[in-house]
């Protein structure tokens, strides 16, 4: 079932622009530059090139429309038909046979012309003939110029027809103008065909698509025919008769009742006798459309007689194709219906399509394709032996325990819940019916899962109650102890001269280090990248912390306590959060600052400053310690700056940079392009 | 059977757009100046074609101007008639008998004597290495006694060559031609006639033995095709014309027909 697609067909440029196309495409794809110095055979091979690749694409396009045009001979008769109809057969022929004869003389003078090349001797003499060589090609695409337009028209034309498959379902509809034929098919189908009160209002084939029984049906509205002999028909009458002669299809043909049409019920029978050769081994319905101005009964005698001549003959054409025939139900073959009020539309319709469906399947079954497919299926049935019957054998075990198990289902299933409640997807089961819990009305609670972005699942523990206790017997413990220790005062007024020494100092400390880190903060660049690791000899211990406390005269048990119990080692991280809440409290205590700021910084390294003179080192005073740290850092903003780790460090991370090596030198050297 | 009426189609049942006038009134407006621009910023060849077509376009409008302008303009009626005579020669007749025989005669001496009125009475001399080319021959290629013929050649129907030893002169079978364009210098139509033969190369005798074919020589052309008659009745089936163009260099022979 090919369907025709003459949409493909690549557009046929004119005279003019071809010439255009194909002496551009040979400036473009083929070298330009030559000089008087070459040698002459190069010479000779560049302007035959030339000529050779002008005579190739001549060639290459009119080939291309040769063949994509389709041969009127090749298609199906029914396309064949129209396009003589609309297009001419012998003008067709001619054009596309233009055409060759330009193409083969094109290709003629190509080799002449090459020929001739072969016997220039100076370039002059092998440019003209090369611009002989092209003008002559291109005055004969000149003189086919008018076949050109012509096959573009026809293609153009040929894009637009209508996609009509000729071996499918069919439905046509015929009959004289302006009797209904445009409002069926609008009202069958979704084809919006133009309905307008003159005649000829449809000038051409119109499809539409509908189904019936599962299948498609293609439905062809075809322009009104008049009674007159065949030689004097029109382009688009000729439309209709190709239609009717080529398509197998069932034909309804129309009459208008009412005559509201402009022609008498005599003058479409009239017609109908003419055109009745053509709807040989056709299923036939007459269809009288109009019925809501007319109605068949208050039909005039003379004109009823008309119409039941017209049954009996599409009776007759009907019992001649079909074996199992209706011909005692002649109302099979005439329908009565009306587009207007839309009644007997789809009966119509429906008739149509049955009768056609009954003819394409016996058509079918008497073919001889359809033995194959016959063959291909075969149901066997064992031939009985003989009249004995022999029913299933179940043993009498099995019979009982069946009937016991149904009786074991008196359990609701879940699946039995499923169906009463609606079926697979309306059903959703409770999962929390079978919870085990403490409380049985805590089954159906709801539980959020995520509270402020944190999962629920996380913060439960199974023994949560219990440490909620420890924890508030702690908090209250910390309270007592923090009244019990408000006894002193926190004001500064109230402290005695050394705490107030001791508070100064440990204020400028405070400063200081911010100062450092700032300063270390703008600085960055000056800085080594590797940092001095703090404490590597590993001399900050716990014990010194205590001899320092013990010196200064405090207390040092509870900070040891502390800091041993916090040490990273120890426990894991989440206990010490309890434990820190404690401290809280003793945050403004004098008495153990540093305690506090080693609570806060667990575990990163307490930088001292860098320009204090530590006693060990060397340095005589802060100034010169100073001075000293100045040096370094000048002296290491240099590595700093070339990624380097330290005075060391030679490595050269990229030995060929590709700036350097590669590229042509404007000015200077290799090294500094 | 135009199925492509559906934009028609589309207008009469829902209308044009609200804006579609307007719209393409400055389209069209716009074109011009985008026409002009193209035409300004054009390179190469583009723009020479363009440039070409543009021309030919603006020489047609003027053409229609000036032809529709005629009406207004103002002629001078001063010509005169062709075969108008002054008075004093009404009476008198203008050729007779006896003059057209002596024409005749004098034209036969005239064609004895070998001289005649061509179209290109004037041609450039060609030298001897132009039209021939040297052929070394010989086991060590040092014989330089035969020559090859570079321009157009006619030979004729019964041509057979030498044997290959002893021709001196080559005239290859690619530049030989035997069919001519010939044109009428009145009817100014031009035929695809066969050549007969050389009748004269004025570039000396001895082209015109070899019968090589350049720009001014004269040829013998087959003319039963035009369906010449004399005179006196009978058909004129040969008759001479002169090459006009370079044949070697365009690959046809152009002659305009002496008559």
């Amino acid at each position: 079932m090919v369907l025709y697609n003459f949409k493909k067909i690549t557009v046929v440029p004119s005279g003019k622009d071809f010439v255009d196309i194909v002496l551009s495409r040979t400036q473009r794809q083929t070298p330009t530059v030559v000089h008087k110095g070459y040698s002459i055979s190069r010479i000779r091979q560049f302007y035959m090139r030339k000529v050779k690749f002008t005579q190739q694409t001549f060639h290459d396009k009119l080939s291309t429309i040769l063949e994509e045009f389709p041969r009127l001979d090749e298609v199906h008769p029914f396309y064949g038909d129209l396009m003589n109809v609309l297009y001419d057969k012998d003008h067709y022929k001619l054009a596309l046979g233009q055409l060759n004869t330009a193409r083969n003389l094109i290709e003629k003078i190509c080799k002449d012309y090459v020929r001739l090349l072969k016997y220039g001797d100076s370039l002059y003499r092998c440019k003209q003939l090369k611009k002989a060589a092209l003008g002559r090609m291109c005055t004969v695409m000149k003189r086919v110029g008018p076949s050109l337009a012509y096959l573009e028209q026809v293609r153009q034309h040929m894009a637009r027809l209508p996609s009509i498959d000729p071996n499918t379902r069919t439905i046509l509809i015929c009959g004289y103008p302006n009797v209904g034929k445009s409002s069926f098919i609008n009202k069958i189908t979704r084809a919006d065909v133009e309905v307008q009160p003159y005649a000829f209002t449809t000038k051409s084939l119109f499809v539409g698509h509908t189904d019936y029984k599962y299948l498609r049906w293609q439905v062809i509205d075809t322009p009104g025919i008049l009674d007159h002999p065949l030689e004097d028909r029109n382009t688009i009458e000729m439309l209709s008769i190709t239609a009717l002669a080529h398509l197998r299809a069932a034909v309804l043909f129309f009459i208008d009742l009412s005559g509201s049409c402009g022609y008498s019920i005599a003058q479409q029978a009239a017609l109908f006798k003419s055109i009745k050769p053509l709807f040989a081994n056709k299923p036939l319905i007459i269809v009288c459309n109009k019925t809501d101005l007319q109605p068949l009964e208050t039909l005039a005698e003379d004109e009823r007689q008309i119409i039941q001549e017209l049954k009996k003959e599409a009776s007759k054409c009907a019992a001649g194709q079909l074996i199992n025939a209706v011909p005692d139900d002649d109302d099979g073959c005439l329908l009565t219906m009306s587009t207007m009020t839309e009644e007997g539309v789809i009966a119509v319709k429906n008739a149509a399509c049955e009768r056609l469906l009954q003819q394409r399947v016996e058509v079918k079954m008497k073919s001889k394709k359809i033995s194959d497919c016959l063959n291909r299926i075969h149901v066997a049935m064992p031939r009985p032996r003989d009249t004995k019957e022999r029913p299933p054998c179940i043993p009498q075990a099995v019979i009982e325990a069946r009937a016991k198990s149904n009786a074991n289902r008196e359990r609701k299933l879940e699946k039995d819940l499923e169906n009463e409640h609606g079926g697979a997807g309306v059903y959703s089961v409770n999962m929390h019916k079978h919870y085990l819990l403490a409380v049985e009305d805590w089954k159906e609670d709801v539980v959020p899962e995520i509270i402020d972005g944190h999962n629920i699942a996380d913060f439960v523990d199974v023994d949560i109650l219990q440490r909620l206790d420890e924890l508030e017997r702690e908090e209250d413990a910390l309270a007592e102890a923090a009244l019990a220790n408000d006894d002193e005062d926190m004001s500064e007024e109230e402290l005695s001269p050394e705490e107030m020494q001791a508070l100064a100092v440990i204020r400028r400390k405070k400063k200081k280090l911010l100062e450092e880190h700032r300063l270390k903060k703008t600085t960055a660049d000056s800085r080594p990248i590797v940092p001095r690791r703090h404490d590597k000899d590993r001399e900050y211990t716990s014990s010194r912390m205590g001899r320092h406390l013990v010196s200064m005269g405090l207390d040092p048990s509870a900070a040891l306590n502390r800091v041993r119990s916090r040490s990273a080692s120890r426990r894991g991280r989440k206990r010490e959060r309890s434990t820190i809440g404690e401290d809280d409290a003793d945050a403004m205590d004098i008495d153990q600052p540093s305690k506090r700021l080693r609570a806060r910084s667990r575990s990163r390294s307490q930088s001292r400053a860098l320009t204090e003179a530590i006693p060990g080192e060397g340095f005589k005073d802060t100034a010169q310690k100073q001075k000293a740290v100045k040096l370094a850092q000048k002296a290491s903003k240099k590595r700093n700056k070339n990624a380097r780790r330290g005075e060391g460090d030679r490595v050269i991370v990229n030995l060929k940079p590709k700036h350097l090596f590669s590229g042509k030198r404007s000015i200077g050297k290799t090294d500094r392009r | 059977m135009p199925q492509g009426d559906y934009i028609e189609l589309h207008r009469k049942r829902h209308g044009y757009r609200p804006d579609f006038f307007e719209r393409k009134r400055k389209k069209d407006a716009r074109e011009v100046h985008k026409r002009s621009a193209f035409a300004q910023k054009a390179l190469g060849i583009k723009g020479k074609m363009f440039a070409k077509k543009r021309y030919a376009e603006k020489a047609t409008m003027k053409k229609t101007l000036a032809m529709h302008s005629e009406r207004t303009n103002r002629h001078k009626i001063d010509q005169v008639e062709e075969g108008a005579v002054p008075a004093y020669l009404l009476d008198r007749e203008e050729t007779s008998r006896a003059k057209v025989l002596s024409n005749t005669i004098k034209q036969k001496r005239k064609e004895k004597a070998g001289k005649w009125e061509v179209p290109l009475p004037k041609v450039r001399p060609i030298a001897q290495d132009e039209m021939f080319r040297v052929i070394r021959s010989g086991k060590r290629k040092t014989k330089q006694w035969k020559r090859m013929v570079t321009k157009a050649t006619f030979v004729g129907a019964g041509f057979t060559r030498k044997p290959p030893k002893y021709e001196r002169f080559i005239r290859p079978m690619g530049l030989r031609f035997t069919k001519a364009h010939v044109t009428h210098p009145e009817l100014k139509c031009t035929f695809n006639l066969e050549m007969i033969g050389v009748k004269k190369n004025p570039n000396g005798p001895m082209y015109t033995s070899l019968g090589v074919i350049t720009k001014g020589t004269v040829i013998e052309v087959n003319v039963s095709e035009l369906g010449l008659v004399t005179p006196a009745g009978k058909v004129v089936w040969g008759k001479y014309a002169q090459v006009t163009n370079n044949p070697e260099n365009d690959g046809c022979i152009n002659a305009v027909l002496l008559v």
